[in-house]
């Protein structure tokens, strides 16, 4: 079995994110990018079910050059092959499905991983997308995976409590936190990353159906009121805060 | 300056880290050097003690007051300077050590002393000489202090730069801002070879800035501090070395801790530095398992290091990981930092223990015993053992873990009632007294503050203490500073 894993290069949730002088993108001034922390869910699971069931591991992953070190990660931490999907054009989540799901198809993958969303613009909806371009099932925002033959069961987090979701192969899961706990690359998977060749092929132009027109920061908080700084200080806050803030 | 009476508001400064409590009227916080003289100055007058409070991160009571007023100098918390060519920083003394850190790494620069708690005070790691992890490759505090500005008990400024006043023999001298002159003896105790932070500073022909340095706060108040820093390392090697058997693990630590000493010194290529060598024991991956699941089920020790790379990056990997494989360490479940996320992760896991223990001890309502102590490199191993077996003997829950590099070892005996509270007491005092008989020092980074006195007594005995304490009153007539710390105030009437 063929298991892939779509991996994304985000900019480490700690970054203080700036607008771009374009006003429609990230200013990567000083920005550390990561491996989005839910494809590291994504990353393990494949692992884990390589090491149960034997087969093959192969990360992919849409974007410039950048991408090859959130590759590298997955590598490192012990899957077989990459590949990145290079481009240095937008693609808006379609665009990006697309591309993917050709690759999956190239690859002859039955059995794909996606973190449930990138912390990046959390649209929460390339793996679905992908799934359905390429008439494979889905069971989204997983928390627990089991494999039997070619049949999944999934346990999906819902409000409140878990869904219990059957499938068959091929298959899409979008990974959610609780999943399992993401490994830790090895000094042996280090080294072995370390030979291995990340497959670069250059995509063509996107055509997307959304565009990004610009982008907007929060409105600044406002600032505290201290109030007083002893006991006396209490009346006024329980005041405050049952007619002003109403939380009370 | 803000005063606080109210004795609500001002609940939180009679505690430290330690859980140890006191009491005071009042608690002062200054703005500038200014309000600091002010208040030095009446509580000399009135001979009101004074304790100065950091940020009530320490282990061993320094800031918890025995009645009298505080000084807490959490409002001096300014950058004053940055100098970007000649790599230093002034700062107030009330800038906290992380805030310090990744304002010099934003400018490329570095400030190695780091101590496990990063939410300590500037001023405080500099009164303490606190060190940490990287203390093994870069030094304590100490190394990087170059100016201070002290304020004494009478009100007088002391402005003291490294290299600027030397001791002649044991006779120190120093000069005021106003031009008085203050002579005094410095105690002539030898001080252990290890890393230590056990009493004054003292030397032959020592630097006086150094007094100042690790003094507890019992010889004036630290207004302002210049500090040196270096390059930023452009990037750092991390890895958590999970091992089998135990030993294996210690003598790994011990061939690591010599290439490292000796590589770095002999050999511009430098194969073996390592910033840092960290132990944890089976114990501590037990407590540390519930946290993280991916610590190897066999694993019965493990030790975190850090290198700095440049661009011999696949030489270091290779001489590691034969070192790795030499002592039977697990390459393939081994954890490796591939980028600065996973770094922090690391140091988190190093500090999760201290916490996980004092949660624990702490839910059973008592307080952990937790050894400081440090040795002679050649005594290490054997000491290990010893320290171990005496827990092992009465049967006592404990984890041992600790800068091993530096031979230094915080064993935490996590007792379950007063009984094995009082027992545990009993076995730490026979660690130190080890220790002492080792030549090695029994704080080697917490510092003495007020709960451990009586080993710093058998550290030195007592003709030492009456000459710590008699240093101390040329600095302070009227007893008001930081009285308890170091030493009992008895010492003081002699």
């Amino acid at each position: 079995m063929k298991i892939a894993v779509c991996v994304n290069h985000v900019p480490d949730t700690a970054a203080k994110i700036n607008i771009s002088s374009d006003g429609k993108s990230i200013d990567n001034t000083g920005v550390t990018y990561v491996v989005n922390p839910y494809d590291e869910f994504a990353i393990e699971e494949a692992l884990k079910t390589k090491e149960k069931f034997g087969g093959d591991t192969i990360a992919i992953s849409l974007g410039n050059e950048s991408n090859k070190e959130t590759l590298r990660k997955a590598l490192a931490m012990g899957i077989d092959n990459a590949v990145l999907l290079k481009t240095e054009e937008y693609y808006d989540s379609l665009s990006v499905a697309k591309a993917l799901a050709a690759e999956i198809k190239a690859q002859n993958s039955g059995l794909v991983f996606f973190g449930k969303q990138s912390v990046d613009f959390d649209n929460s909806i390339v793996g679905q997308l992908t799934a359905e371009l390429l008439n494979y099932n889905c069971v989204s925002v997983v928390v627990e995976f089991e494999l039997k033959e070619n049949k999944i069961i999934a346990d999906r987090e819902i409000e409140g409590g878990k869904e219990v979701v059957e499938t068959l192969l091929p298959a899409v899961i979008t990974t959610q936190k609780g999943l399992n706990d993401p490994r830790y690359a090895s000094l042996k998977g280090i080294m072995a990353a370390k030979k291995k060749v990340i497959e670069e092929k250059t995509l063509a132009k996107p055509n997307n159906f959304t565009e990004v027109i610009g982008m907007k920061k929060p409105a600044p908080k406002q600032p505290g009121k201290i109030i007083g700084t002893d006991s006396s200080a209490v009346p006024e806050l329980v005041r405050l805060l049952r007619e002003e803030a109403k939380v009370i | 300056m803000i005063i606080k009476t109210n004795q609500d508001e001002i609940q939180n400064y009679l505690s430290d880290a330690s859980n140890f409590s006191g009491n005071c009227r009042s608690v002062y916080l200054p703005f500038s050097e200014l309000e600091i003289i002010e208040i030095l100055k009446s509580c000399h007058q009135t001979k009101t003690k004074v304790t100065i409070s950091g940020n009530g991160t320490g282990l061993n009571g320094g800031r918890v007051p025995q009645g009298g007023i505080i000084i807490s100098l959490e409002l001096m918390n300014k950058i004053i300077s940055f100098d970007s060519t000649a790599k230093t920083i002034t700062v107030q003394p009330g800038v906290i050590l992380k805030d310090l850190q990744d304002y010099v790494e934003s400018k490329k620069l570095f400030y190695p002393p780091d101590p496990t708690e990063s939410n300590c005070f500037i001023g405080a790691t500099v009164a303490t000489n606190a060190s940490g992890t990287r203390t093994f490759k870069y030094g304590p505090s100490r190394d990087y202090v170059e100016e201070l500005r002290i304020v004494i008990p009478d009100g007088r400024i002391i402005n003291i730069s490294r290299n600027q006043f030397t001791a002649k023999n044991f006779n120190g001298k120093l000069i005021a801002e106003d031009g008085s002159e203050i002579n005094f003896t410095i105690p002539n105790y030898k001080m252990p070879k290890t890393k230590n932070a056990s009493g004054y500073f003292c030397a032959e022909n020592m630097d006086m800035i150094d007094l100042f340095i690790g003094s507890e706060g019992t010889l004036g108040v630290i207004s302002e501090i210049k500090l040196k820093l270096i390059d930023l390392p452009s990037s750092i090697f991390s890895c958590i070395v999970f091992f089998n058997e135990e030993i294996n693990a210690l003598n790994f630590i011990v061939e690591a801790r010599d290439h490292s000493k000796n590589d770095s010194a002999e050999n511009s290529s430098k194969k073996c530095d390592a910033q840092g060598l960290e132990f944890f024991d089976f114990n501590s991956l037990k407590l540390l398992a519930e946290k993280y699941s991916q610590i190897p089920a066999e694993a019965k020790a493990a030790v975190w290091f850090e290198q700095e790379l440049s661009n011999n990056y696949d030489f270091i990997i290779d001489t590691w990981m034969s070192l790795i494989n030499r002592y039977n360490g697990q390459t393939d479940k081994s954890w490796f930092a591939v980028n600065k996320n996973d770094q922090d992760k690391f140091k988190e896991f190093r500090h999760k223990i201290a916490t996980t223990v004092n949660e624990i001890v702490t839910k059973r309502g008592l307080k952990k015993v937790g050894t400081d102590v440090a040795v002679p490199d050649k005594f290490f191993v054997e000491f290990y053992y010893l320290c171990k077996n005496k827990v092992e003997n009465h049967n006592l829950d404990y984890a041992a873990y600790g800068h091993f590099g530096n031979s230094h070892i915080h064993l935490n005996i996590l007792p379950k009632n007063l009984y094995e509270y009082e027992l545990s007491q009993k076995i730490y005092s026979e660690i130190c007294f080890e220790a002492v008989e080792r030549n090695g020092t029994i704080s080697a980074e917490h510092g003495i503050g007020k709960l451990k006195r009586n080993y710093l007594l058998t550290m030195y005995g007592e003709s030492s203490i009456k000459q710590m304490a008699a240093l101390k009153l040329v600095f302070d007539q009227n007893k008001i500073l930081g009285i308890g710390n170091i030493f009992e105030e008895k010492y003081l009437n002699y």
